[in-house]
């Protein structure tokens, strides 16, 4: 958390404690007005402390650790400063220090700055060994490019969905960036779907990362989690199964997923476009464990589940009622 | 709840557009829901005037959030009754924070934060939110000057929202 959003919430919680109390001085009433006006981040900050305070959970809480033996102290971190912005002070730091490097040495940057392109065709996924002895599967019809400085591992997903499993280096950060959102890594392993609808979903399977969503939004997802980001709304998504995510290895579990979703997965393995007669049909939920890689298999449970037909029209597969 | 104390002038005006859009942003950050925060924001703003007409306002922020509190909660227990779906912990799209901070998965993550605390922070916390005690009373009992309750509330509140975010998946800012 920078220090600002830290101060932010320092404020919150003493004004939560203060909005507790039987009376509120006519000062303290103003200068809580002033306060809440001054920023809207005020409000959200304040929102979600006296959510906190309020809750259920943390009467429970409180219940539970006055019963219970004291656990022993974790170092703190809950420092102003939080292990991304140090990452970042750190990384920077390592940035100039490699800069001051480079200027020393009487070499064009650019020699230094590797850019590389890389495609899958449509209905083929392409796994690809990056330099740096990362891993990436990148799904068919998917775009990536990726620059690599000596301070920085960047790569800009341009289309598609991506499984990267990411050599760790302690001096060089790794980010993705999907346009409306980054990801950013230390080792690790994690898949991004940035969908057509603009839609995005990160699923980590191992180790931690940072996604940030823009306008101060940002979330520290560790193994085992996910977040789907759609304009404004976010959710979060069930913890993935496995070591990596199941399109990989040719199937796509879906949980609760619109027709639509699973259609834009097949669409990325099959070689013939699918297609719904009626967009509507992209509504229904599916749940289930299906091989993307075999898309008349699919077809024909998806028509089973929901009482559809599907049949082979020119270039395409159209389903319809 | 501290509300009523000094009120504005009479010829002084709030800014209504300014209050309306607060709520809507503190029921957004607690519910995920714009729906809901646009309804809420709205009657709370109906209540608001109509009480002003009547009464003498300390901080109007103050009110419109409490007021909103417990439209949130009318509002969550009849969509339960109506909907019946006890079990589903996010039964919309967005997370709820307040649903969040109800599972059993946030009540391990602040216990937890709240048994690694100092003793004397805990034991503070505990006064204040379960037997409701007031700062005074705690310094007295416990040695320490009411300010000094204030600060361990705090920087408890803060550690404890930082183990929440920490554990999980929490929108930070909007």
């Amino acid at each position: 958390m920078p220090p600002e959003l830290y101060t932010v919430d320092r404020m919150a919680a003493i004004w939560v404690e203060r909005m507790s109390r039987s009376v509120l001085s006519s000062e303290l009433a103003a200068e809580f007005d002033r306060w809440i006006t001054t920023d809207p981040r005020h409000v959200e900050s304040y929102a979600r402390m006296q959510a906190l305070w309020q809750s259920d959970g943390f009467e429970d809480a409180l219940q539970e650790a006055g019963d219970s033996p004291p656990l022993p102290a974790v170092p703190n971190d809950n420092d102003p400063l939080s292990w991304l912005a140090r990452h970042r002070m750190m990384a920077s730091a390592m940035a100039a220090a490699v800069l001051c490097l480079i200027f020393a040495v009487p070499l064009a940057s650019n020699l230094l700055i590797d850019r590389v392109h890389y495609e899958a065709r449509k209905g083929e996924a392409r796994q690809f060994a990056l330099v740096d002895g990362s891993h990436v599967t990148l799904s068919g019809g998917g775009v990536m490019d990726l620059r690599l400085t000596p301070w920085s591992r960047e790569v800009k997903l341009e289309k598609g969905e991506a499984f990267f499993d990411v050599a760790h280096e302690k001096i060089r950060s790794f980010s993705v960036d999907m346009g409306t959102a980054q990801v950013e890594v230390l080792g690790t392993a994690f898949d991004i779907d940035r969908r057509s609808d603009g839609t995005v979903a990160v699923q980590v399977f191992r180790g931690l990362v940072g996604v940030h969503a823009g306008a101060g939004r940002q979330w520290r997802l560790p193994a085992g989690t996910g977040l789907e980001i759609a304009g404004d709304r976010v959710r979060s998504l069930p913890e993935p199964i496995g070591s990596a995510p199941a399109w990989v290895d040719g199937w796509y579990d879906a949980m609760d997923t619109p027709v639509s979703q699973l259609i834009e997965q097949l669409n990325r393995v099959s070689a013939t476009r699918v297609t719904l007669a009626d967009p509507a049909l992209g509504n229904l939920l599916v749940s289930g464990r299906y091989q993307i890689s075999k898309p008349e298999a699919v077809l024909d449970a998806l028509a089973v589940t929901y009482n559809l037909t599907w049949r082979k029209a020119g270039d395409h597969y159209a389903i319809s009622r | 709840m501290p509300i009523t104390t000094k009120a504005k002038s009479p010829g002084e005006l709030e800014d209504w557009p300014a209050i309306r859009e607060a709520i809507r942003r503190y029921v957004r950050t607690r519910t995920g829901r714009a729906d809901m925060a646009d309804d809420i924001a709205q009657d709370v703003l109906l209540r608001l005037i109509a009480l002003r007409e009547t009464q003498a306002i300390g901080s109007i922020f103050a009110l419109a959030f409490r007021i909103a509190d417990n439209l949130m909660v009318d509002t969550n227990r009849r969509e339960i009754r109506q909907s019946g779906d006890l079990d589903e912990d996010w039964p919309c799209d967005a997370p709820s924070l307040d649903r969040v901070l109800d599972s059993r998965r946030a009540v391990e993550v602040l216990s937890s934060c709240l048994r690694r605390m100092p003793p004397l922070r805990r034991e503070v916390i505990i006064r204040r939110r379960l037997r409701q005690e007031s700062c005074r009373a705690i310094g007295n009992d416990l040695s320490m000057s009411s300010k000094a309750v204030e600060k361990h509330i705090t920087r408890g509140l803060v550690d404890l929202r930082q183990a929440f975010e920490r554990a999980g998946i929490e929108p930070v800012g909007e």
